[in-house]
């Protein structure tokens, strides 16, 4: 759920103390502590928790520019190495010697939406020249598409030619490095890398995987989706149009042939939710892969924010969160500390209850419990519908507990009528979003028909029938 | 005192219209400083009657719900910085669909008007009462709740590239500080301006007048200048993406923002729109930029109208306060009159912001913004000035830096509002005594 809805619910949860709630009357605001407890959860892993995390491994596509904070990095060429293969940068320079320019054709691999591999022939014209920044010279090729862009860009190529470069980093054959004329990185190195991690994680049992957005110029960002792809044992990566922060695509298609990056898996890993991970705006998540049992076989399982919904999102945080309240409360001398504790301790019960509803689960009473208990898949965290509805439900609360509480009553109408009244708006949310929550789980049942096929692939694989 | 004729409130109204349509695409302009510029300059009385105060003000209100949406799309800053971050309304202009992002807004805004409309005669007389009565006790809960959740909410935009865990820590919470602090600093100044005589006492109405146009409309104006935004061509095509879907969220969500912050004070537009845009989980630009024509319509004109509800009487807004200063409307028939009013008034800021929306398209780059802002600069202190006086323009000058210093910190604008919000809170707690000794000033 939104960080609004938790809030609201310790606001709410508020209310159903009359002691609290004449506090309020007279303007004391302590109570105001609940809603905060209530929003605490989040607050501590997006504050601190996720700048605390382990990070085994870090994919930058596109590192930023320091001083503009966006990518592409304007980079001297002695700075660049192996180390930055598939990368995006800027380099600045003069073209010292045109190598080739002429056409042929080219083939390469496209995946239709079910992941079917095609292959692709096409003519194109490339440049091939050196480039030098006083720091090294690097070959710079531009390509397809890329060419076209580039000789619009710069009109003719010549030799004393001063230009800057977009591209990403590629090494040759012989080891040499080469820059290729592009507006995006190539995804082949976001794939690799989730690749290995899967595979050390099999062996070393968890990797934590960082991966940075691509931030453009003008406050737009290149998309990129994440398919893990269990079946297969693929990671694919597909580079996709340059969006707005509000996700609205405004162009910037890759050509197909620098579109997709797929990588073999080695190991057998299972994906946990149905949809692949989408990556634009704000940050980039962080995936751990986890060694773990599944049907007896040993596999890497996906955890999407490791950081989210630990013990932060325990009922037993909730406990701690409502003695500390307690001792606090008391030490200002405030009249009513049990029952400000208490409803700081329901108002973060409420925020574990309300994440529990979806996805991801929570981890609901450590030190008893070890790990996340799956959620109720009754809608995704960002689901209007069920955010709606929760937080509607709490103001109804508090509507009809400041009534219930106040003499005369300000809607002189009987409480369970008043609370009919409020709720209905948030009844049928909830009922819309339990039958919609049943197409999502039809989706869950079948990617796991997937994982129970997975032993039956492996044997397959074994004799050669793949 | 009798109520005028039809015949007078529809010109007053149209007046009102005219009068906002002309000045509210302009950027820096606020409606409220214009009218209380007018009644400071002009008064009303003499040339205007005071019955028919209220329907030029809802005129006027109505038409800046609408044309303002010109100056926040084309005369906005949008430079290619990273330090600021842009509104989507701003990114269309980039895009050069800034008609597109007025039309979208348009969409919102009729929507608004609309589900305004319905609410005053069928949902506002019946509903709003007990459920104001049952809640204002509790008012000063809301507020405190909400600036607090604005504080913890600031999502850090930095953070992720640190290279250790202390670096990524600084990033992110040197924005949230930032935003702590512009809060504070802003209501110090708002508490300064509210509680000693640094202004005139002449300007009662007016005398936090020049700290708004520093914190929101001259900081604007001097960004525009500072980063020299390119004029780029925009396409003055009528034609919008979006869905049915998206707009009927959007209106749901901008409503709910909107009403939110019309009916509880302090509680402005933008602090309704995060709690709405949370509760409805609201996304996508096109959403984005309807909603906000939504909300401004229910913020502005919904806000305003209370005033006409007899059997409510809430005074929100700066406008409504001008106005209740010379004459309250007192029957339902008047009530029913606004209703009219902002229908017509609807009408005519919608066909005024279309028309000049497609001209502005098309010749975008005849003008330079920077040069507008230059004009627009001069005025406001001008209006500074006559409001109240040489220590209004000091105040002008102080607040202007503290909006700028929200737009370095790449932090929320709406943390200017502690100018408003802190002394006002203080207040309502009991504690301004404290305060201005704290502060030494008494």
């Amino acid at each position: 759920m939104r960080g609004f809805t938790h809030y609201i619910s310790g606001l709410a949860a508020v209310t159903f103390f009359p002691s609290l709630v004449a506090d309020l009357r007279m303007g004391i605001l302590v109570p105001v502590i609940a809603a905060a407890a209530a929003y605490f959860p989040d607050f501590v892993d997006f504050k601190f928790g996720k700048f605390f995390a382990r990070r085994d491994y870090e994919i930058d596509p596109a590192p930023w520019d320091e001083k503009k904070h966006y990518a592409p990095k304007l980079v001297k060429i002695k700075d660049l190495s192996e180390k930055n293969r598939y990368q995006f940068f800027a380099i600045e320079g003069v073209v010292e010697e045109i190598l080739t320019k002429g056409s042929g054709t080219m083939s390469y691999e496209v995946f239709d939406e079910k992941g079917n591999v095609e292959t692709v022939m096409e003519e194109y014209n490339t440049i091939v020249f050196t480039l030098s920044d006083g720091t090294g010279k690097i070959t710079v090729e531009a390509f397809g598409d890329d060419y076209e862009i580039f000789e619009e860009e710069f009109g003719q190529i010549e030799e004393g030619k001063k230009m800057l470069v977009f591209g990403y980093v590629d090494i040759d054959p012989d080891g040499s490095l080469r820059f290729i004329v592009s507006d995006a990185p190539h995804p082949q190195g976001i794939a690799d890398t989730i690749a290995d991690a899967i595979e050390k994680a099999y062996e070393e049992g968890e990797k934590i995987v960082k991966i940075h957005n691509i931030r453009l110029p003008g406050d737009v960002y290149r998309r990129f989706w994440v398919h893990l792809d269990p079946p297969r044992r693929e990671v694919r990566v597909e580079m996709g149009p340059i969006v707005t922060p509000g996700g609205v695509a405004i162009g910037g298609e890759p050509p197909e042939y620098r579109k997709f990056g797929i990588a073999r898996v080695n190991v057998p890993f299972i994906k946990t939710y149905p949809k692949p991970t989408r990556i634009d705006s704000f940050s980039g998540p962080e995936i751990a892969f986890r060694r773990t049992k599944h049907q007896g076989k040993t596999v890497v399982k996906d955890r999407f924010l490791p950081w989210h919904h630990g013990f932060s999102h325990s009922m037993t945080m909730g406990v701690i969160i409502g003695i500390f309240v307690f001792l606090f409360a008391k030490l200002f001398g405030y009249s009513h500390a049990t029952d400000l504790a208490l409803a700081s301790m329901i108002g973060q019960w409420l925020h574990v209850f309300e994440d529990q509803l979806g996805f991801m689960g929570s981890n609901l009473f450590p030190p008893i419990t070890k790990d996340v208990i799956p959620g109720f898949k009754l809608g995704e965290s960002g689901s209007g519908l069920t955010n709606f509805s929760t937080a509607w439900l709490m103001i109804a609360l508090m509507i009809w507990n400041f009534n219930r509480f106040t003499d005369p009553r300000p809607i002189p109408i009987g409480d369970a009528k008043l609370l009919l009244y409020l709720i209905w708006p948030s009844m049928i949310g909830f009922g819309i979003a339990i039958a919609k929550s049943f197409k999502l789980r039809k989706e869950i049942a079948k990617l796991m028909d997937y994982y129970t096929n997975l032993e039956a692939f492996e044997e397959l694989e074994e004799v050669g029938g793949i | 005192m009798a109520v005028l004729p039809i015949s007078d409130l529809l010109i007053w109204s149209f007046a009102g219209v005219l009068f906002g349509s002309l000045i509210s695409w302009i950027p820096g302009f606020h409606i409220y400083n214009i009218i209380a510029l007018l009644v400071a300059v002009f008064g009303v009385g003499e040339l205007m009657p005071v019955q028919a105060f209220p329907f030029f003000a809802v005129g006027a209100i109505v038409a800046y719900a609408y044309v303002s949406a010109i100056s926040s799309v084309y005369f906005s800053v949008a430079d290619e910085s990273a330090v600021f971050l842009l509104f989507p309304t701003q990114r269309y202009l980039l895009l050069g669909r800034g008609h597109e992002a007025v039309l979208l807004y348009l969409i919102g805004a009729v929507a608004g008007t609309l589900i305004l409309v319905f609410s005053m005669l069928f949902i506002f007389p019946k509903v709003l009462p007990p459920i104001y009565q049952a809640t204002s006790p509790y008012i000063t809960y809301f507020l405190t709740a909400i600036v607090l959740f604005m504080f913890m909410s600031e999502w850090p935009k930095e953070g992720d590239r640190g290279k250790t865990v202390r670096e990524r820590l600084w990033l992110a919470w040197r924005q949230i500080l930032g935003g702590i602090f512009v809060f504070f600093l802003s209501g110090i100044l708002g508490f300064i301006v509210m509680n000693t005589n640094i202004l005139p006492t002449t300007s009662a109405y007016t005398r936090l007048t020049p700290m708004f146009i520093g914190f929101f409309g001259m900081s604007w104006v001097i960004l525009n200048i500072l980063s020299n935004p390119p004029m780029l061509p925009q396409k003055p095509e009528d034609k919008v993406e979006s869905s049915i879907y998206n707009t009927l969220k959007a209106s749901f969500g901008g409503a709910l923002g909107g009403t939110i912050a019309a009916v509880y004070p302090i509680i402005t537009g933008g602090m309704g729109a995060l709690v709405a845009g949370h509760m409805t989980s609201q996304r996508g630009d096109d959403a984005f930029i309807i909603s906000q024509g939504v909300n401004r319509v229910l913020y502005y004109v919904g806000a305003f109208s209370l005033l006409f509800l007899p059997n409510l009487r809430l005074t929100r807004g700066a406008g409504a306060w001008l106005v209740s200063s010379l004459y309250t409307p007192k029957s339902y028939s008047e009530y029913i009159a606004a209703v009219g009013v902002i229908l017509l008034a609807s009408g005519i800021s919608f066909l005024f912001t279309y028309g000049l929306s497609k001209i502005i398209a098309r010749s975008f780059n005849v003008m330079h913004t920077k040069k507008v802002s230059y004009f627009v600069a001069a005025v406001l202190v001008a209006i500074s000035y006559l409001l109240t006086g040489w220590m209004g323009v000091v105040v002008l000058f102080v607040s202007t830096a503290i909006g700028l210093m929200a737009a370095a910190f790449n932090t929320r604008r709406s943390y200017c509002l502690g100018g408003l919000i802190l002394p006002v809170l203080i207040s309502m707690t009991g504690h301004t005594g404290a305060f201005m000794h704290l502060l030494g000033l008494g």
